[in-house]
């Protein structure tokens, strides 16, 4: 692997390790929202499960179409046919 | 068949979807509190004349400490005929967006049934799956299981996941490609954190690994490379990553916007920008409308060209596949939900139901498009 490469896949790692370690830290500075606050993040329309299963039938789809995957935290087997 | 560059599929993204979104505010949001039942159907058609048709079927069984969850989809998929002789150029570019062997007569049309299975347990904050597809060219397996925790007073949660799938191909007759049986397994890590930052928001980041090795190029594909038709041939190993981030923001009048970002590359040099945005508004208490938009571009791979000068192509590599090349996109959905109970039907069995219908238009930038039809029903028990 040349040093172009290895420098090349740092910068990847970095680039995509970076944003999560920051949310995490920024976790020690948000203020604590407590359960009887949550009224509006349980509503269908502010959750991420509402929106789990078309974004999962709309990665299968689009792959088919597409050169890249991902964005769901998760992976399946099979055949993307459609 | 179609042989994806990766093996992804509905329903074991669905599972590990709604499995990690579940955890996103912990106690006070729990996925499988309750026992649901949900059949969905969805109508898809091209701008190549490819059909399908998806008939999906869930159920969640809620146990005492723990649930299980199954579900299961038949798609019958149509792949027009080609209309031009087995080998010809223009028969090649028939199939660059559905892949079908050129067997016999393929004037007509090529049909195809596929079934999917999969199961899942979830106990506390973990959760084990197996998924299976199987058509008359491809099976696809896949074991995964994913850990999720609470941490600072439920504010954040951290979950990783990992998944190992194994697929079997045997292309069925083809009269000018002759690929045998071949094999690909896919190796998934995923990291994923959900913060709740105030009252009205949500922040989610993920990482996610894919390793893919075996066949991944279209097995009933040639390519004109070298003044001739040749197999299609991808490289056997592929490392794939991505990075995800997404905001949800709880507006005034009963309304939310989400966005969405994720940067995708891989060792082929493909590397992608997708960004989401989606605006729900409730129009009246029980129902909402939502209105999506997605833009989407990549760059091309390292062994794409319009043309090959010689049979070997790039480094032994030539691709037929536009998904190599570069490309943009966009996506415009509308969708409306139900929610019977709180529209306060007040007749048996119809307020537990929940219903959603959805629409979508897809484009890209090589004169493709696509529609999406879906219509959906729930119920809780």
């Amino acid at each position: 692997m040349s040093a172009r490469n290895r420098l090349r896949r740092v910068m990847v790692v970095i680039a995509l390790g970076a944003p999560l370690a920051a949310l995490l830290l920024s976790g020690c500075a948000t203020t604590s929202v407590r359960a009887f606050q949550r009224e509006r993040l349980t509503d269908r329309i502010m959750t991420f499960q509402a929106d789990a299963s078309d974004a999962a039938r709309r990665t299968k789809s689009l792959e088919a179409r597409e050169g890249s995957t991902g964005g769901n935290g998760g992976a399946g087997g099979g055949c993307a046919c459609n | 068949m179609r042989v994806q560059l990766t093996s992804k599929t509905v329903g074991a993204a669905l599972a590990a979807g709604l499995c990690l979104s579940g955890t996103v505010t912990a106690r006070a949001e729990t996925w499988f509190d309750e026992q649901t039942a949900g059949c969905l159907m969805q109508y898809f058609t091209d701008s190549d004349h490819v059909a399908v048709r998806s008939a999906i079927a869930d159920y969640t069984v809620a146990l005492r400490k723990a649930s299980i969850a199954m579900h299961y989809n038949n798609e019958r998929v149509v792949i027009p005929a080609i209309e031009s002789p087995p080998g010809s150029q223009e028969a090649v570019d028939a199939i660059t967006t559905a892949s079908r062997p050129i067997s016999g007569n393929a004037y007509s049309d090529f049909v195809k049934v596929r079934n999917e299975f999969e199961g899942s347990y979830r106990q506390g904050g973990i959760e084990a799956g197996y998924y299976y597809s199987g058509e008359s060219d491809y099976i696809g397996q896949q074991v995964r299981a994913s850990v999720d925790r609470d941490l600072r007073g439920d504010q954040l949660n951290v979950s990783v996941g990992a998944s190992y799938g194994w697929d079997a191909i045997e292309p069925v007759q083809d009269d000018d490609t002759n690929t045998g049986a071949s094999s690909k397994k896919t190796t998934h890590f995923n990291v994923v954190a959900t913060q709740v930052v105030t009252p009205s928001t949500m922040v989610r980041v993920g990482v996610e690994y894919n390793l893919v090795n075996g066949l991944q190029h279209n097995p009933y594909r040639n390519v004109y490379a070298g003044g001739t038709n040749v197999p299609e041939q991808h490289p056997d190993n592929r490392q794939r990553r991505d990075l995800f981030l997404k905001v949800n923001q709880y507006l005034p009048n009963r309304s939310s916007l989400k966005i969405n970002y994720r940067f995708y590359n891989d060792d082929w040099d493909i590397q992608s920008h997708e960004i989401g945005t989606r605006l729900s508004q409730y129009l009246v208490r029980g129902i909402y409308a939502s209105y999506e938009y997605r833009w989407y571009t990549q760059g091309s791979s390292y062994f794409y060209r319009n043309e090959y000068a010689t049979v070997n192509g790039i480094d032994g590599y030539r691709t037929g596949d536009y998904r190599m090349a570069v490309l943009a996109s966009h996506l415009f959905g509308v969708a409306l939900d139900f929610d019977l109970e709180k529209l306060e039907v007040k007749v048996p069995v119809l307020d537990r139901m929940g219903l959603r219908c959805n629409y979508e238009r897809y484009f890209n930038s090589n004169n493709y498009s696509a529609n999406f039809l879906t219509t959906q029903v729930t119920y809780r028990f």
